[in-house]
């Protein structure tokens, strides 16, 4: 069985498709490099990543396909989910028979299995927009902390910068070491590692304060439902939400 | 003692401003202006849940809680001896910001209690309003209540800075309002509702000749009205709510389980809110918008409150099984919505699914349509898969939720003090029987 191993960036994803295509051996899946283990039966190939073929998959999918489509992929590409390139593919092959019908064609396995994976993450997209909490730092510097199951830093980043465009903020990915980072002008993603405390403002501990005690008073005593409440904001949430700490 | 008194204003007036149910934050596409902060999300967004479940969207508060009012179902009441408070609108203005930088709120949501009388009141809530969007070019979502009996003038003003605006109707019937909240008309209620939604449609018409036309209203007006704290039917709420949707051109209509806050006699005595009613209203409510069924369809004078073990959708199904069962394969989109448990997503899937090929109860399983409840009421080619007669009481048995009971046997343990009759205590040592 051939295992194409890529580098890990969308471009080198793509690359890898391209490769499938053209070359006569096909591979049975496709997987980050780091993530494969060599067995008896399997036979790597390196890809190594050329943006000018993955520049040709990504223009292919957008007019052969769907622009939709191409979100799809670039949502599942960032799931990172567990064999979720070797889907991918699937997908894209189907999607290059069938052309821009392919997400209405719901009874094919790899086109539900992608749609519900996009769903998963531009759902935790939707919900990181609200659960996001910033504290102010020493320096006029708004610094949100996260830990998401999906690598969705840089998809909830142009919101933020629309919506706080007069402020610098960075969000910081906890998991993953990644920062989107804005400065008033313009956002960029940039690895971070950071150890340490964090310096806050003089007056950021009451405004934390003021909205602790307005989260608490505003649930009505006769209906309490915490079950209710653990749906909506899953508890691997919590330990970055001030009002929960 | 700054801080401490914040704190004790803002635990006064969001406490008091709980029970306005609506949290939503959606339908506006405001957008940032240079040098400005904020905008609104079409979609609107939750940014916490508390304690009850509800979503937290907005900064909920209340201007002030003195009031002249005396409305029996209400906590500010002026005869109700609880702490009073009110915030300047720089507190508000400073809350609102600082809370929106930390991306805690989606905006405003400010209200009040009548101070003084209703055309005062509303003057402040405009004054700090005006204050956040021209000082301070807060583009964030603001609500604003507007003030039943104050000058239109003012409602019209508040009506070009903010994004939505609501009247509260609070009780279902003049009758009600006449015996709980003897001072409240329901023409002064009526009279602004009426007015803001034909402004909103004249506004709406003017953005599409003229893109750069101020906008009025963007998110529409929404109301609420009190369940359970008088004696009206399900069905005279839901045909209000249809009449306020078709003529006021009513965004969303709440509806909030009278929670007992007072022990007036002229109340009913309830020692919990009437949740289930509320939910059942709820799901009539969605029936009207988005499913196009009408109230009289839903309710009559023979069968005027919902079941509070059947959703409304089944309710109806099960007394119109002559339309059932459909299929799945052939039925219009219209049709498909009116099977239980199939829902806007679901019908779509399906008709999105089935140009491709027809569809057997396994597709649809795949496609994810939820079959507990629409398995009695569909046939997948020609095939029905209820498993059960196709009876209206066999099925709606099926449909009810089965009461948990308690278990008829304990758990023995070894000290337990229950005495096994003597002839089991011989057979359990024999075996024999």
């Amino acid at each position: 069985m051939i295992y194409y191993l890529y580098d890990g960036t969308f471009e080198g994803l793509l690359t890898a498709i391209y490769e499938a295509y053209y070359r006569r051996e096909k591979p049975a899946f496709i997987m980050r490099a780091e993530e494969y283990e060599a067995n008896l039966f399997s036979r790597p190939v390196i890809i190594i990543t050329d943006s000018e073929k993955s520049d040709k998959v990504y223009r292919s999918i957008e007019d052969k396909i769907s622009r939709q489509a191409l979100r799809h992929v670039y949502y599942a590409y960032l799931s990172d989910i567990k064999g979720v390139a070797t889907l991918i593919y699937r997908y894209l092959q189907l999607g290059w028979q069938v052309g821009a019908e392919l997400d209405s064609q719901l009874f094919r396995e790899p086109v539900r299995e992608m749609l519900a994976i996009y769903q998963r993450v531009s759902k935790e997209r939707h919900r990181m927009l609200g659960l996001l909490r910033f504290c102010k730092l020493t320096g006029e510097i708004y610094f949100a902390t996260c830990e998401p199951d999906h690598n969705i830093v840089g998809l909830v980043a142009p919101h933020f910068a629309r919506r706080l465009a007069d402020q610098n903020w960075v969000i910081y990915d906890q998991k993953r070491g990644l920062a989107a980072v804005y400065n008033q002008r313009e956002w960029f993603i940039t690895n971070l590692n950071l150890s340490g405390q964090l310096l806050y403002e003089e007056n950021e501990k009451i405004y934390q304060q003021l909205w602790k005690q307005y989260f608490a008073g505003t649930a009505i005593q006769d209906r309490l439902n915490p079950k209710l409440q653990r749906q909506f904001m899953p508890v691997r949430y919590w330990q970055h939400l001030d009002e929960k700490n | 003692m700054f801080v401490v008194e914040l704190l004790e204003k803002l635990s006064i007036l969001s406490a008091a401003a709980k029970y306005d149910v609506s949290c939503s934050s959606s339908g506006s596409t405001r957008k940032n202006i240079r040098g400005g902060l904020g905008n609104a999300a079409q979609s609107g967004i939750c940014h916490s849940w508390s304690d009850d479940g509800r979503c937290i969207s907005l900064l909920k508060i209340l201007l002030t809680n003195y009031c002249v009012y005396d409305c029996a179902y209400c906590v500010n009441r002026v005869s109700n001896d609880i702490p009073r408070a009110s915030f300047t609108p720089e507190e508000v203005v400073d809350l609102t910001i600082n809370f929106y930088r930390r991306n805690y709120i989606e905006g405003l949501f400010l209200s009040s209690a009548i101070w003084k009388n209703p055309n005062h009141t509303m003057e402040l809530l405009v004054r700090a309003v005006r204050k956040l969007r021209v000082e301070y070019r807060f583009n964030g979502y603001i609500h604003l209540k507007a003030i039943p009996g104050a000058d239109w003038k003012l409602i019209a003003e508040a009506g070009t800075l903010v994004d939505r605006m609501s009247v509260n109707i609070e009780l279902p019937s003049s009758e009600g309002l006449k015996l709980l909240a003897p001072q409240k008309r329901k023409e002064n209620i009526l009279k602004p509702m009426s007015l803001l939604g034909s402004q909103i449609l004249e506004n709406r018409e003017e953005r599409k000749r003229f893109r750069k036309a101020p906008s009025f209203v963007p998110a529409g007006q929404s109301t609420q009205l009190i369940v359970g704290a008088t004696s009206d039917s399900d069905l005279r709420i839901i045909k209000l709510s249809e009449n306020l949707y078709r003529s006021f051109n009513m965004k969303r209509v709440y509806y909030s389980a009278y929670v007992p806050v007072s022990s007036n006699p002229k109340l009913p005595s309830i020692s919990t809110p009437p949740l289930d009613r509320e939910h059942r209203l709820y799901q009539a409510d969605w029936l009207l918008r988005f499913y196009g069924f009408e109230a009289q369809e839903l309710l009559s004078d023979s069968h005027p409150n919902f079941q509070l073990e059947l959703d409304p959708k089944s309710d109806w199904a099960l007394r119109h099984l002559n339309l059932f069962p459909v299929e799945v394969n052939k039925a219009d989109y219209h049709l498909l919505l009116r099977v239980p448990g199939i829902g806007v997503k679901s019908a779509q899937k399906i008709v999105a699914a089935r140009r491709f090929h027809s569809l057997d109860y396994e597709d649809l399983h795949k496609i994810g349509v939820v079959l507990r409840r629409a398995r009695y009421f569909i046939t997948c080619r020609g095939k029905y898969y209820g498993e059960v007669p196709f009876r209206e009481d066999v099925i709606k048995q099926r449909l009810v939720p089965k009461q948990k009971q308690e278990p008829s046997w304990t758990q023995l343990s070894l000290f337990s003090e229950q005495s096994i009759p003597v002839e089991d205590r011989q057979t359990t040592i024999t075996g024999e029987l």
